[in-house]
């Protein structure tokens, strides 16, 4: 008996990481082959056209999941009844752009966004925030909409924790399927901290660390961190465009696992409202290491940190502190 | 026990459908859930620097089935071993642009990538031309590689035969995966003929024809057919650029059906080699209804067609052997 279909929102359909998005979620990488899906795209009306476009050739790929389609540039209309709200939509930094005017133009639109969302929404919708910059987006939301609960608005940074997976693979020459267990702490920016303590690859040996098997610690503490932190900017510069492909594929991950849950014994990042773990200050929206079960994220508690981590954790917790003060300046 | 990868040829990978199609390929969609692929991506040069930017972000999105990425501007390099080929790569139609325009600059790299496909491809290499015009370009790559088996060579109409699915499923306010067996016959341009003669929707009270529903001969007969003609021009209108989510989406439904099989009592459309079924004229490449089993397709024979029917057959093979001509003569 089919399944009911799903309700998936994603804001900013009409740019590269909205085209990319679509057909994947139309063809069941967010949500399982057997999940049917409802698409609603939103977009600023200067994109009207092109949005239109997208919903078009939707149509004419003919995707059996896809149940139906809702264009618009109306947020109350893209709201209601979503389940699931992927926010794509946000303002880029351009070229002279000092940081508080991006984070001003941003807050706005996730002020807005937020209200939207929390009165049209279906209850107990799931919320990504992908839009840079992504947590502290995500904490606007969230502040805004106080009655969408904390734990169901989270930001991306499975992309940071897929691209670490992609450097230990091509350094180890391995299939990126036999790694796991890395862990992108923090601010979805270059403090965010890729770390690969507790990251193991399958071996017909078994389980072994990555650490031994890499046996370079000066690259892992070095020019692996720095190159997982700054590969947005590598892929700019090569394409002459953000990154849309991986980032797409990376927010169906980020879904996928915390709907379906995650594998037994392996966890992944997900940027959630800080509890208190780990002694990062309560109250941000921060990458964490976490396993999915039942539709809920659990932080994973009791791993070790060492002396060059915790110096790491704090430094992209400061970041995350920074913004914070910075968004609320742009609301007074 | 995990299948051998299958190593996928993309050309013209660094252009909007390559980036559609790649993660498209790396997640399955192409050869399905259990099928490792290794994705061979071709360029030319003055793209070099953007193809390596999609080769990182196909490692970044660390994908399970994606076993290994060659992003090269080298033909030889780029057809080693492959066993599915997909022709992206040509000069794309911009607003405005005839088919015709576009005829010439493609002819002479369709006959250098016959070359390279024949002498470097895996035995029994499965061909898909995509880019336009894709006929033509095909029966160029066929006579320029005679020793890959005429029936490995076919161009995508598909995108049309979803298109036409599309249309339809809209009219009757039906899902799209309830309506089946629409035809495309012809040239995967303005002079298709989208035939719902034979095409079914299912409903509750069992399988009903399409004409039977709509009950509008009108505009079946007309507004239907030039909707679906004229759709790739639409869509140009609305973007400002050429479909590419839906045909990469159509691209890895030719492929798949055609490895994997068509479901029993459906068929789909492809531009195929023409043998003369159907009165059209032997040596074109055609778009057919076809059935594929085994890794084969064969065209569904025995199909009432009406007088109105013959007219558009005969029509777009008029045109594809007018092009046919100008292929050659483009090549003296």
């Amino acid at each position: 008996m089919a399944k009911d279909p799903v309700r998936v929102l994603v804001t900013g359909a009409a740019g590269q990481i909205g085209y990319a998005l679509v057909p994947m979620i139309a063809r069941g990488v967010m949500l399982g082959s057997d999940q049917p899906v409802i698409l609603h795209m939103l977009d600023i009306p200067p994109a009207a056209e092109a949005l239109n476009g997208v919903k078009m050739e939707l149509v004419d790929a003919a995707f059996p999941l896809l149940k139906g389609v809702v264009a618009t540039t109306d947020v109350v209309e893209a709201c209601t009844g979503v389940n699931i709200a992927v926010m794509v939509g946000g303002f880029p930094r351009k070229e002279g752009m000092e940081r508080k005017d991006v984070m001003s133009k941003n807050v706005a639109i996730y002020k807005s966004q937020a209200s939207a969302l929390e009165k049209h929404a279906a209850a107990n919708c799931k919320v990504l925030v992908v839009a840079n910059p992504a947590n502290t987006n995500a904490l606007i939301l969230k502040e805004f909409a106080p009655s969408i609960p904390e734990k169901n608005i989270s930001c991306l940074t499975r992309l940071d924790h897929n691209r670490a997976l992609g450097q230990i693979s091509e350094r180890l020459n391995v299939p990126v399927s036999d790694v796991k267990n890395v862990i992108i702490w923090g601010n979805h920016s270059s403090t965010q901290y890729p770390d690969v303590n507790h990251a193991t690859v399958k071996t017909p040996a078994g389980e072994k660390p990555v650490r031994v098997l890499v046996a370079n610690d000066e690259w892992l503490n070095g020019e692996f961190i720095t190159t997982v932190q700054q590969r947005g900017a590598a892929i700019i510069k090569a394409r002459k465009l953000s990154s849309a492909l991986s980032a797409a594929s990376s927010a169906c991950d980020h879904i996928r696992d915390w709907v379906l849950g995650t594998p037994e014994g392996t966890w992944v990042s997900m940027g959630v409202y800080s509890d208190g773990s780990y002694n990062v200050p309560a109250g941000l929206i921060y990458s964490f290491p976490v396993t999915c079960c039942n539709g809920q994220w659990t932080i994973v508690q009791g791993l070790p940190i060492d002396e060059l981590s915790r110096k790491k954790l704090d430094l992209t917790a400061e970041e995350l502190s920074e913004e914070k003060a910075l968004a609320y300046s742009c609301l007074s």
